[in-house]
């Protein structure tokens, strides 16, 4: 193809055109000629000056950006360098709900109770605690410090929790104090914020009372919504707390010094945390904000930062690398919430065990997503829940269910006959954007085509507008996914109380509701699980859902950074106990 | 003096020795088809079209594949591949080997349909985690996808089903502590599996008839995907047939009726000039000026159109009704031209009146401007369409069309590029043809080339 001319360094270009060129009418053959001629010089200096540019600008870069601060491990300055997913839109751990948010806030705040290196409650602020049926106590430490050199005390807790449930704050995750005396009724302006449950009988003691007996509250209060804010400090801001670094007053073994907006935040070590079995890398950078799984990857290539999670297009050229790819669960399950409300087709029990019986989750998982670290669904409790002595899906295993298409069928016609139907109407799906969802949605719309007849249509929408249809209930079946809030099965086990408003399907039974109100009141642990055990089976028998799928992670670390956990509950990912170790190279 | 006849006195007859034509008569069209043919780029594309749409229309009719039904056994598979398939039993789920393990060892012939490993417990592990890699372990410990991992010692056995596909495996088992952290203990097994199919499924996939004799350890051919399948497993071929039914629909029709439309109100304001002219103009800049995007949002809830069903309407008339400017402009422009020539005022002067004007005079003087216009439309319509369904805007799932079929594929372009390759180069070479040939077409048509031979 190469043009016999003096512009043969443009290959294809060059060669294209003297080719095109034999195919035109022959009397201004010159002329094209020429023109053709013409254009290729400039083809020609175009890409010369491109590339001048890019290499001008790489040097300019180069001089000003990098001091050698922009590896992913800085032995020298004992620092590391991260990519966070998203910006925070604000800080203020009352207010803040997501998952980016979350990963700040544990590393410069602390709360009463902490999770360690291996995910089991340790003590954060509180020394000791006693939970009993009707309250709780926490004993706080007193080397325990804000950033400013002050001691963290009782009143600080007390001060955050009564403005997260203060109707005026409109805090989005309230309802997670509801476990507190009064939190719901302050939060719906039913009473004054004085009145929430809560105490410091003095700086070192906070006293809490139940509105219902809560076994789990120490698993809750590990929570973000929970963490302490000083009032001083916080009146002094004129309502600009959380906006900024230097808005913020911290307790946790970072602290942020510097957040450029949408761009990068620098975390540097608390001088006053009062541990020293977390933060041990003096300075995390978080030198890049970004939700594009394949920047992130390539970032990690180029040890640009120490972490990175992989999808499964991503996994052979990981495993070329040579890289150490490790999983963790995630904590989401996602499965088909159906629509219950009277009217529905979806609240027809057989049609509902129709479409159980005709699918398997492993299919979806191992066929249709491919995702490696994904578990296909089985129950609506995920395989990490813990039971009274181990796992709870080992003590009370999810009901053995395989596809039988005959039961399926023989579901369906029995649907047909209770709803009088002589054909099903199109069924609508309810989808979220993100791949996995669509995948899964296309995946079942021709598996229930293909196997039981049934035409369903998928209805793809963003984040916000599928929250606002699920709760108007504007599906038959919505693909919903539900992640923990604390590390507790009841996080699950409530789902499908029938006043419970992320109920979405608004399912209703007595049964479900009686076997929750136990759940959530019985102290006896046995007892407790036993619980949960009958909701699993009840939510199979009634098909109250369909399960999906369990999310989780591949991901790959930089070698020479150890400690780096990826966290079911708590922050996604967890930098506190990172720590940069290069004996293993 | 020679004698004069009578006859020399009759009148001759008729004679033309004036205009001799010593080649038949050539009308414009003939002219422009000889100069078409004469541009070798123009009639390839040309030919392209003519089989772009014997593709849509008669490809079907042969390949009869249907483009929504996934053949789970093979996803993402490339064109061309070997498609021997030896048949197994139906699958059953495996609830554990029978014998001991003495170390990582296979406790069945490795096929595409599952991989099932056994092995004995590890020194000092306190469990055990899974993983498989497309190559050896080597001495940096990488070993590849962790697939699955038990935190205890009972489980010793493990089954991968996990996107399988015929070749090369290293799995290897590597021993858990106290924390659930991997050890450095840990063994690699190298196992080689085979494509397989269960006669059920080769049944259902109409690959073997019902009736057929075949038997556990047979050979089959499994279904020809002769482009390969995508992420589900759905023949890429047929899709690309499917989809460019949409692709051209939209790309045909949607432009034929607003050049259409552009042509007569442009001949309309052309024609009868002075302010009405003035006014219809400066309605067709309005029109220019209203977004398209946010129109054919709009369309889409004004007509109801609920969710899950296709968007090709509300295209079709966001179109329609937003893209005709460019052609009324042109044609206005020509017949602004054209009304000042000669041969139209003298037309008049012989007392022509106005629809003679226009249909003998004006209108085939602009066919070919609008010709061309439509060539060139034609494209940026297919591109138009594949931009909306590529942003989630124009088909509904499962209905395939090129441009969403080329957001599908580029989330795996790295690892199976046939997915987005095929439907971008549908897109392109579609897109392209018609350029060429519009190009041609206003070479060929432009009377001022005419050839002068």
């Amino acid at each position: 193809m190469l043009s016999p001319k003096g512009w043969g360094i443009l290959g294809a270009d060059g060669g294209a055109m003297s080719d095109s060129h034999k195919a035109l009418i022959d009397h201004d053959d010159n002329f094209t000629r020429s023109a053709g001629k013409q254009l290729a010089v400039y083809a020609v200096y175009a890409v010369l000056i491109l590339a001048a540019v890019v290499y001008l600008l790489s040097l300019a870069a180069g001089h000003t950006g990098n001091n050698g601060n922009d590896m992913a491990v800085d032995i020298e300055n004992n620092a590391i360098t991260i990519a966070l997913r998203e910006e925070p839109p604000q800080l203020d751990p009352g207010r803040s709900t997501d998952a980016s948010s979350g990963v700040v806030l544990a590393h410069v705040f602390e709360g009463l109770i902490n999770y360690d290196e291996e995910a089991q409650l340790t003590p954060g602020v509180a020394e000791r605690w006693e939970i009993r049926e009707d309250g709780a106590t926490f004993w706080l430490r007193d080397n325990a410090r804000w950033s400013d050199g002050k001691v963290v005390t009782a009143q600080d807790f007390v001060f955050a929790w009564r403005r997260v449930v203060d109707p005026a704050t409109a805090a989005e995750y309230a309802f997670f104090l509801y476990p507190i005396k009064n939190g719901e009724e302050i939060n719906r302006g039913e009473l004054p914020k004085e009145m929430l449950g809560v105490r410091a009988v003095n700086d070192r003691q906070l006293e809490v009372e139940f509105s219902r007996p809560t076994p789990y509250f120490d698993k809750l209060v590990a929570w973000y919504t929970y963490l302490p804010v000083r009032e001083d400090f916080y009146n002094s801001r004129n309502g600009r707390f959380g906006a900024d670094a230097d808005e913020l007053l911290y307790n946790g073994p970072y602290m942020i010094t510097e957040w450029v907006h949408s761009s990068s935040m620098l975390w540097k070590k608390n001088p006053y945390y009062w541990s020293d079995a977390r933060g041990f890398v003096d300075e995390i950078r978080t030198a890049y904000i970004t939700n594009d799984d394949n920047a992130k990857l390539n970032l990690f290539k180029d040890s640009k930062i120490v972490e990175t999670h992989l999808s499964s297009p991503m996994l052979p050229d990981a495993m070329a690398e040579k890289w150490q790819i490790d999983r963790a669960m995630d904590g989401t399950v996602f499965f088909f919430e159906f629509n219950h409300r009277p009217g529905r087709i979806t609240s027809n029990l057989n049609f509902r065990k129709a479409l159980l019986f005709a699918q398997e989750s492993s299919e979806l998982v191992y066929k249709a997503l491919k995702e490696a670290s994904y578990l296909p669904a089985v129950s609506l409790f995920p395989v990490w829940i813990e039971g009274v002595n181990g796992k709870f899906r080992e003590e009370y295993p999810p009901p053995n269910h395989h596809m039988d298409l005959e039961k399926a069928r023989h579901y369906l016609a029995l649907a047909k006959e209770e709803l009088g139907l002589d054909e099903f109407p199109p069924i609508v799906m309810l989808s979220g954007d993100q791949p996995a969802s669509m995948v899964s949605a296309t995946y079942y719309q021709e598996l229930f085509r293909d196997r039981l007849g049934l035409e369903i249509r998928i209805d793809t929408q963003i984040f916000k507008q599928r929250l606002q249809k699920m709760t108007a209930g504007d599906f038959d079946i919505v693909l919903a996914g539900w992640g923990p809030d604390y590390d507790d099965a009841l996080t699950y086990g409530d789902l499908f109380a029938s006043w419970n408003l992320q109920n979405r399907g608004r399912y209703k039974s007595d049964e479900m509701d009686a076997l929750i109100k136990k759940a959530q009141t019985t102290l006896d642990k046995v007892d407790r699980v036993a619980t949960f055990g009958k909701i699993q089976q009840l939510v199979y028998d009634d098909a109250v859902i369909l399960p999906m799928y369990e999310r989780g992670w591949t991901y790959v670390v930089n070698p020479q950074v150890k400690g780096i956990r990826r966290r079911v509950v708590g922050p996604e990912v967890d930098y506190n106990f990172a720590r940069i170790d290069v004996s293993s190279d | 003096m020679a004698e004069y006849s009578a006859a020399d006195f009759a009148p001759l007859k008729v004679q033309s020795h004036s205009q001799t034509l010593s080649r038949p008569s050539l009308s414009y069209w003939q002219d422009a088809w000889i100069r078409l043919k004469a541009n070798r780029r123009a009639l390839t594309s040309l030919y392209l079209v003519i089989g772009l749409l014997v593709f849509t229309l008669l490809g079907p009719l042969i390949w009869r594949v249907n483009p929504a039904s996934q053949d789970l056994d093979q996803i993402s598979a490339p064109p061309g591949r070997d498609r021997g398939a030896l048949v197994v039993p139906e699958y059953t789920p495996w609830e554990g080997p029978t014998t001991q393990a003495t170390e990582l060892q296979l406790a069945a012939p490795p096929t595409s349909q599952a991989v099932r490993l056994q092995w004995a417990p590890l020194p000092n592990a306190h469990g055990h985690r899974v993983y498989r890699n497309l190559y050896p372990v080597g001495p940096e410990r990488a070993f590849g996808i962790p697939l699955a991992e038990f935190f205890d010692n009972s489980t010793l056995y493990f089954e991968d089903r996990l996107d399988l596909r015929p070749g090369r495996y290293y799995y290897s088992v590597v021993a858990l502590n106290d924390n659930g952290r991997p050890t450095t203990e840990a063994q690699t097994i190298t196992v080689d599996v085979r494509r397989a199919t269960s006669i059920s499924d080769a049944i259902k996939q109409g690959i073997i008839p019902v009736d057929a004799e075949v038997e556990v350890g047979d050979v089959l051919q499994v279904a020809l995907h002769p482009l390969g399948t995508d992420y589900l497993g759905r023949d890429m071929l047929a899709r690309l047939m499917a989809g460019a039914r949409v692709s051209l629909f939209i790309g045909i029709f949607a432009p034929f009726l607003y050049v259409l439309f552009g042509v007569v109100y442009g001949s309309v304001a052309g024609f009868l000039g002075g302010k009405i002219d003035q006014l219809m103009m400066r309605f067709a800049d309005f029109v220019v000026a209203l977004p398209f995007l946010l129109f054919m949002i709009l369309f889409k809830i004004a007509f109801g159109i609920g969710p899950g069903e296709s968007g090709v309407f509300p295209m079709l008339v966001a179109m329609i009704l937003l893209l005709w400017p460019a052609s009324a402009r042109l044609v206005r422009g020509q017949i602004l031209q054209i009304r000042e020539q000669g041969y139209v005022e003298a037309s008049k002067l012989l007392g022509a009146k106005s629809t003679y004007l226009i249909f003998r005079h004006m209108l085939p003087n602009t066919l070919g401007v609008v010709l061309v216009t439509l060539t060139f439309e034609i494209p940026r319509a297919i591109f138009t369409e594949a931009f909306l369904s590529f942003i989630g805007m124009g088909v509904a799932p499962p209905t395939p069309s090129w441009g969403s079929m080329s957001n599908e594929g580029i989330k795996t372009m790295l690892n199976t590029p046939h997915e987005l390759i095929f439907p971008a180069l549908m897109i392109s070479i579609t897109v392209l043809a018609f350029n060429l040939l519009g190009d041609g077409l206003r070479d060929a048509l432009d009377a001022r080339m005419r050839n002068t031979e």
